[in-house]
């Protein structure tokens, strides 16, 4: 019995298609707004809907939605770990959800001591001398470091225009360069998965400002090469940043800071289980190497004789990239999921290596390794011997079976690619489910095709027609009034 | 605490079926491998972290909030709390696979339709992570639209909005400059501006579009919305800010909520994720992501920006507060937020406080403190009162929301007038 895929129909209205109703307000009608009538709206088409509609509305719509609370969630590359209640607990406490940031520093002592020690916890577990909380997410911090590595040549009087990013980068490597203006050279992989060592140094020249390895990479391999990569680098004065949202397969095992990496960034949604959102918030803090530690965001958190403060010397500082401290929610819980690891937080990743090889196991005979290597928290399967969309039509066809599909066409030099990340959370009974799943899901794609391409079959919807959705774009709600007018220039 | 379901019979038997020893003959090629324990804190049960982390929350103290500048104290209904802890909703992720994603992303849809109805602007993306960044990138998308590189700023833009501006624009190579000419990519507004001054600015939004830019309205405290003209109707072709107004706690400065909305004809250069309605193939409708060729994950350095992970679940945060206010309450919560102010406003100028706005303003106002305005604060601090943002020279940014009862208004006054 698959809970989740009830066939039942739940008529789903959008929340503007509600019939009017008594609104649960008060009104006083002793208020009025004394401003000029230029400046004074004349409607506003926002509807009435009692407390009880509202709430059935986003509970049908909860019951349309897979998380990682409804089941196995292995999509590559995003590290859908089980999130520990007692962390929202943590961020809820009065003391937390509710202080102003521009509170007085002697009435923001807590807040402030837990951004100052998470730093001092992430900096032990990266191997670095500093980091920034700031960034609101894995591309921001990779923004902001791209940000101090533009801002530390120009400090050096060297002009460096290039970023080397190997051609299994996740795709915000390349678009945070263009954002800097910096020129992509893009290094294709090994045999083994690795970043052409070769073709690295005949790319390696005078211009190159940085080079964006994520470790483990994409194929969810560590490369091999990291420490000549390294080397060779900074032998040309190039900075090495680390995307480190693959940090999850490295925790009390290797520190990126020891492998050579300047700079780093990591995703507290993903290695330190803050819950995803169904899309955020995230946090992508920001760690550096002592000799870059001037150039990061103000203000930075500072301890003096057990009293914490905010320090606002600007130094070589790039700059704010947001305002505030930071996404201060996800600091709280991340912090408390470090806190319960403690000493201990090794065996994150241990396990999270053991079930992604053991996963890997069970399936690379049924389908083909993109790389016969052991793998590091994640592995990359190619489907391509069951044809065409057979990654999209697996993809699809596993939902029936109550699993949230792997991350598909990615990296996007596997073809058919399914992307694998089991995480550390999901016991064996479960891997084996799957994997037998996904087994049965392949012999159904040479036995049942039709069956197959047309699934999902159990889920609120059928496949969405994301071609009729580009061409006929209807990204709002209209009010009736004023749908047959043109409002667009 | 330890939330691996892994057994050792369990580990033995992975161990033989992938053909090693131990779990560090996986780990041995990550190199350089670590020979010590990292230095971190003892493990702790879930009672002796929830006691630790009870004692850090003490240490902080929630004020009586009369401080705005960027980060507004508005009441939020129980029900969205409740609503939002459901784990299908918030341990979900991006929406990639929409046949079982549909809760987020018609929320995202009913979102998107929010933000255009409170803007006035024909599209608005599903969300991006706070209102100075949403600002950049609402620069970044001008010059990217026009070809050209220069900023203008009018004045009363949020000082940390600017210097986040300035940060974007240094790594971007752009100009921030202080003239509207033939160069300028886009002309930027915050309204109500940082000083909570209120202004219709077609005749700002008409002299860009002479030169050819863009106007770009920010919005800051977005409950003015409900009352005020929507920068759509004074010339705005895009609104870019912060919509932590709508249900989300203060938090110490975040998670908060980014958003930008857009004319139509931008829609091709917007930043973020973007959900369409469709069909699906049983003729029902549905909800995608869509336009996703301009996203990081397809275009690479060709890509509109490298925004990925948003703030999805603050958008949904907001798109519950907006439904469950509903016209009526929100506005009741505008009035509120504009009268309370006014009533401290007027209250202190019986003292002589001297009010420094320049222009009719919303909720949030400048008063010139007679002696000083530290010497207030700290004064306020002792009654538990937080009392506003010091601009220096005397000069007390205030804020009032709903929050601020007519017996904190009281208690402000009597300190403020040494009682």
């Amino acid at each position: 019995m698959i809970l989740f895929l009830s066939q039942q129909v739940i008529e789903m209205k959008i929340i503007f298609e509600y019939e009017e109703e008594n609104s649960r307000h008060l009104q006083d009608e002793d208020i009025s707004i004394e401003l000029p009538s230029n400046l004074v709206r004349k409607e506003l088409p926002i509807p009435d809907i009692s407390e009880v509609n509202v709430v059935r509305h986003f509970t049908n719509l909860s019951r349309m939605n897979f998380g990682v609370d409804v089941g196995f969630y292995p999509l590559g590359s995003c590290t859908m770990k089980y999130n520990p209640r007692v962390n929202e607990d943590a961020a809820r406490l009065e003391g937390f959800s509710n202080l102003h940031p521009l509170s007085p520093e002697e009435c923001a002592q807590g807040s402030l001591q837990l951004m100052w020690e998470l730093k001092e916890y992430l900096k032990e577990i990266a191997g670095m001398d500093d980091f920034s909380l700031q960034p609101s997410a894995g591309a921001q911090g990779e923004l902001l470091g791209t940000m101090i590595a533009k801002a530390y040549f120009r400090f050096k009087g060297e002009k460096r225009t290039k970023a080397i990013i190997p051609d299994s980068a996740h795709g915000t490597n390349p678009a945070t360069a263009s954002m800097c203006k910096l020129e992509t050279i893009t290094i294709p992989s090994d045999k083994r998965g690795n970043m052409d060592l070769n073709k690295f140094k005949e790319s390696l020249d005078p211009e190159v400002a940085l080079v964006m390895l994520t470790n483990p990479n994409t194929f969810g391999l560590f490369d091999e090469n990291t420490l000549k990569i390294s080397d060779l680098a900074h032998k040309n004065g190039t900075l090495m940043y680390c995307d480190g949202a693959n940090m999850n397969a490295l925790l009390g095992i290797t520190r990126p800071g020891d492998q050579g990496f300047d700079m780093i960034h990591l995703n507290l949604h993903k290695t330190f289980s803050t819950p995803h959102g169904g899309g955020g918030p995230g946090a992508g803090v920001l760690g550096v190497k002592s000799f870059l530690a001037d150039y990061l965001p103000i203000p930075r958190v500072v301890k003096h004789d057990g009293r914490y403060s905010l320090d606002y010397t600007k130094r070589k500082s790039v700059g704010r990239v947001r305002s505030f401290y930071g996404n201060f929610g996800m600091h709280v819980r991340a912090y408390s999921y470090i806190n319960s690891w403690g000493t201990n937080i090794r065996k994150v990743s241990e396990h999270a290596v053991l079930n992604a090889n053991y996963l890997q196991s069970l399936l690379k005979d049924t389908f083909e390794l993109a790389y016969d290597r052991r793998c590091a928290h994640e592995f990359v399967l190619s489907s391509k011997k069951f044809g065409e969309k057979s990654a999209l039509n697996i993809a699809k066809r596993l939902m029936d079976y109550g699993f949230h599909p792997p991350t598909i066409y990615f990296p996007l030099v596997v073809p058919e690619a399914l992307m694998i990340e089991p995480t550390e959370t999901e016991s064996k009974e479960t891997l084996d489910k799957f994997a037998m799943t996904l087994k049965k899901v392949a012999s159904e794609i040479r036995e049942s095709p039709e069956v197959v391409r047309q699934s999902p079959l159990t889920t609120p919807v059928g496949r969405l027609d994301e071609v009729a959705a580009a061409r006929r774009p209807n990204l709002r709600w209209q009010p009736s009034s004023k749908s047959n007018q043109s409002d667009r220039q | 605490m330890d939330y691996i379901p892994t057994t050792e019979k369990d580990r033995k038997e992975m161990l033989n079926l992938i053909g090693v020893g131990s779990i560090n003959d996986l780990v041995s090629e990550f190199n350089p491998v670590l020979t010590s324990k990292l230095e971190l804190p003892k493990p702790k049960s879930e009672l002796e972290l929830i006691q630790h982390m009870k004692g850090l929350a003490q240490k902080n103290k929630v004020l009586r909030c009369f401080a705005g500048a960027g980060s507004y104290n508005h009441y939020i209904p129980s029900a969205i709390g409740h609503l939002l802890t459901r784990g299908d909703l918030f341990t979900g992720y991006t929406p990639y696979q929409a046949e079982i994603s549909q809760g987020t992303l018609q929320a995202m849809y009913e979102f998107q339709s929010f933000m255009c109805l409170l803007t006035g602007m024909d599209v608005a993306n599903a969300s991006l992570y706070e209102g100075s960044s949403a600002l950049a990138e609402a620069a970044l998308l001008s010059c990217s639209y026009t070809g050209r590189n220069h900023i203008f700023v009018k004045g009363g833009l949020h000082p940390q909005y600017l210097e986040v501006l300035k940060t974007y624009c240094e790594g971007a190579e752009l100009v921030l400059t202080d003239r509207v000419d033939s160069n300028t990519a886009c002309v930027i507004a915050q309204n109500p501006d940082f000083y909570g001054n209120v202004e219709n600015l077609q005749h700002l939004s008409e002299q860009a579009h002479r030169v050819g830019a863009l106007f770009v309205a920010c919005v800051v405290e977005p409950t003015s919305l409900a009352v005020l003209e929507p920068p759509g109707n004074y010339g705005a072709d895009m609104v870019a800010g912060e919509g932590q107004s709508f249900g989300i706690p203060l938090s110490f400065g975040g998670p908060y909520l980014g958003f930008m909305a857009v004319k139509s004809f931008l829609l091709k250069k917007l930043p973020g994720r973007i959900c369409g309605m469709t069909t699906d193939s049983r003729g029902n409708r549905g909800f995608v992501l869509t336009f996703q060729a301009r996203e990081q994950h397809i275009r690479r350095e060709r890509a509109t920006s490298n925004i990925t992970t948003n703030q999805a679940l603050m958008a949904l945060a907001s798109t519950i507060y907006l439904a469950l206010m509903g016209r009526s309450g929100l506005t009741r919560v505008a009035k509120l937020s504009y009268a309370r102010a006014h009533l401290l406003n007027g209250k202190l100028a019986e003292l002589g406080f001297k009010n420094m706005n320049s222009k009719p303003f919303y909720n949030e106002f400048v008063v010139n403190v007679p002696g000083s305005a530290e010497a207030l604060t700290s004064k306020l601090l002792e009654k538990g009162i937080l009392g506003g943002v010091n601009l220096g020279d005397n000069d007390l940014l205030v804020c009032c929301t709903e929050m601020n009862s007519v017996q904190d208004i009281d208690d402000f006054v009597s300190v403020a007038a040494g009682d």
